[in-house]
């Protein structure tokens, strides 16, 4: 009885003008996206391709992740130039991208997409699934018959995820299969596994949204109010609960801003130049001085370098525990959720970006202990992505367990309502 | 058929809402085979709560509903086997056909694999224009809904129909049809029990009428006893005396 109302849901939905107009625009916004970043992508690999160092060069930078098409985060950030001297690191700009409107408007990217257009589209689905029945008096039609009440909403929830699953996958996958005739695109084996899993997670990201458009119809009596509380509901979840609480976390935890931290810097910088000056002009007028100026220069190197170090781990245990705590509340909303997961995946996610900096950090040390033993040939920089399986490990798990409970927790919500629902 | 096991069955029947309303207060009524009941009152009076209590739309707070033997409370699944349904307003699937709207509605109510051919007969049936039966029901006249809820509460060839309202805004001749077709589910031996506003009809059509007011069913007549009584009389007397909760 489930496969017979789900297929007359699929059935409905195909000749509905709503769906038309729907798909469409999905279609439309899904392949814009693709064509946009896969350009953006190119542009920055144009770039790569002229900063990327020469062998022996201790510049640590890696190339653009191509599975940023899908899921920008924070690509850019991973992929500017380190540059190591013996008084630390310096950082380039790297492969910005050519789009300047990025600066204004979010990438407009797959994940994007799917979190912002993708979430009202499912409630779209959903919202007129038990009100709107009530209201024309179907519900109690079908309800005359032998059926239950669990049956019509497994029934509904089936095929309207059906309905929107269908063609989203369908066009996910003929975008990412076009992308892939490109030879300079290379996904690999595990980036092919990681945009699957990016879809999977999409969808679950979906069912959670159809859920709650079918459990706040069966918890209304018209469709309109239903259409009301839904866009309230859609518009906390995915734009007021993330930036909320990343304010939030802001007021608790004091992270000085990157301004500060250069500030700092320089003031080290040229506290040690300052005293490097003095302390060259004394050995000079000692002239039996025991240390020659490159000893000095190397002393003063070495503090700063120690100091910025210690300045940088400050700042970055700060920094982790604001990006811990923003998270913990950002978690709350299954839309930030599915950022987390997605990002992640694609291995442009702050984890992923955390680890990176870690390994510069060590490339640097690295590096400096080669300027110390006057070594001029520098190891290039190598960077390994997590596998699939280490990001799931390392969280990714825990966002897509959210989606998941949440999905399963809606529907049950959905089933309790409409038990009770007073189909009259 | 008196002899035969009622069909439908309300063992004193009541139901009160959350509200204190009190809409249907101690009912009591059969219909069997072959016979049709109408259940004339006011609106308000309880005529469509008694439909809503034996669909399980709602719970009865005293009382047991029967459909074919089964307390629709205990087992409402088994008990909606025996039993099609036409409301005041059918309302279908605006975007299907009037077929595919019955295909639908056939299969819930268990009959599968009946072919393009069996949809078609049942419309004809029903007298429902030809060219109509691949037509999007959005385009669909009401008495043309109507007729069409009708071909779903036949396809599903329960022994039982409830029919609420189901001539309410239709026009003479096809409120004339439809009392046609009922006429012919009847002499099929199908129980028919339509709560109506609609005296004369209810006179012409009815084995049984019976009066509500206020939840009571206050009168209850055979077709035998109304050729010698005013229906419309007896009508319009209830629904001028004192309330009965007065």
């Amino acid at each position: 009885m489930t496969g017979t109302i789900a297929r007359k849901e699929i059935a409905a939905n195909l000749l509905s003008y709503k769906f038309f107009i729907v798909i469409l625009l999905t279609v439309l916004l899904l392949f814009t996206s693709f064509f946009v970043l896969y350009k953006d992508f190119k542009a920055r690999l144009a770039d790569y391709q002229l900063i990327k160092p020469k062998p022996g060069e201790p510049v640590a930078v890696l190339p653009p992740n191509p599975l940023s098409i899908f899921a920008k985060g924070l690509d850019e950030t991973m992929t500017r130039s380190f540059e190591v001297s013996r008084i630390g690191l310096s950082v380039r700009a790297g492969q910005k991208s050519g789009n300047a409107l990025f600066a204004f408007f979010p990438a407009p990217d797959f994940a994007y997409i799917v979190k912002v257009v993708l979430s009202l589209v499912a409630l779209l689905f959903g919202f007129d699934q038990i009100s709107r029945e009530r209201e024309n008096g179907v519900l109690r039609l079908m309800l005359s018959n032998p059926v239950s009440r669990a049956q019509v909403l497994a029934g509904k929830w089936l095929g309207n995820f059906l309905s929107l699953a269908a063609p989203f996958t369908l066009v996910t996958l003929l975008g990412f299969a076009l992308i892939n005739l490109d030879p300079d695109v290379r996904f690999g084996a595990s980036g092919i596994g990681r945009f699957l899993m990016l879809i999977v997670i999409a969808l679950l990201y979906i069912a959670l949204f159809l859920g709650l458009g079918i459990l706040v119809s069966a918890l209304t009596r018209r469709s309109a109010s239903t259409l009301i509380v839904l866009l309230l509901v859609w518009a906390v979840i995915v734009f007021v609960m993330p930036n909320l609480g990343t304010l939030i976390a802001r007021q608790m935890v004091d992270v000085p801003s990157v301004k500060a931290l250069s500030e700092k810097r320089q003031q080290i910088w040229t506290r040690e130049i300052l005293l490097l000056q003095v302390e060259s002009r004394a050995a000079g007028r000692r002239a039996t001085g025991t240390r020659t100026e490159g000893d000095l220069a190397q002393k003063h190197f070495d503090a700063i370098n120690t100091d910025q170090d210690r300045l940088e781990e400050d700042y970055r245990k700060k920094f982790d525990r604001l990006v811990r705590l923003s998270k913990a509340i950002n978690r709350l909303s299954p839309a930030a959720s599915f950022i987390y997961a997605a990002t992640e995946l694609a291995g442009t996610g702050i984890g992923e970006e955390n680890r990176l900096k870690y390994d510069v950090v060590r490339y640097k040390d690295a590096v400096i202990g080669d300027l110390k033993r006057e070594v001029t040939q520098h190891a290039a920089f190598t960077y390994r992505y997590r596998s699939a399986g280490q990001v799931l490990a390392e969280g990714g798990l825990f966002d897509v367990a959210e989606l998941l409970i949440l999905t399963i927790f809606l529907a049950a919500l959905s089933y309790l309502a409409f038990i009770r629902y007073d189909v009259r | 058929m008196t002899n035969q096991k009622p069909i439908l069955k309300a063992d004193d029947l009541s139901k009160r809402y959350e509200d204190g309303l009190l809409a249907l207060d101690h009912l009591n009524l059969e219909v069997r085979p072959g016979e049709v009941y109408c259940l004339l009152g006011a609106n308000g009076a309880g005529k469509t709560t008694t439909i809503n209590l034996f669909l399980n739309f709602i719970p009865p707070t005293n009382g047991t509903c029967f459909i074919n033997g089964i307390d629709v409370t205990k087992d409402p699944l088994e008990a909606k086997k025996f039993v099609g349904f036409v409301s005041e307003n059918v309302m279908l699937y605006g975007n299907f056909t009037a077929r595919q709207n019955l295909d639908f509605f056939a299969k819930l109510g268990g009959k599968t694999n009946l072919t393009r051919e069996a949809y078609y007969q049942v419309m004809r049936r029903v007298s429902l224009q030809e060219n109509a039966f691949e037509q999007r029901v959005k385009t669909f006249s009401k008495g043309m809904r109507q007729k069409l809820g009708i071909s779903i509460a036949i396809i599903k060839d329960a022994p039982a129909i409830l029919l609420d309202e189901p001539t309410s805004g239709l026009d003479p001749k096809a409120a004339e049809e439809f009392l046609e077709i009922l006429g012919e589910l009847k002499s099929e031996g199908k129980a028919v029990f339509m709560s109506t506003h609609d005296i004369f009809r209810a006179k012409e059509i009815g084995d049984r009428v019976g009066i509500m007011k206020e939840g009571r069913l206050v009168l209850e007549r055979t077709r035998e006893e109304l050729q010698f009584e005013d229906l419309v009389k007896i009508y319009i007397d209830y629904m001028k005396s004192e309330p009965l909760t007065a």
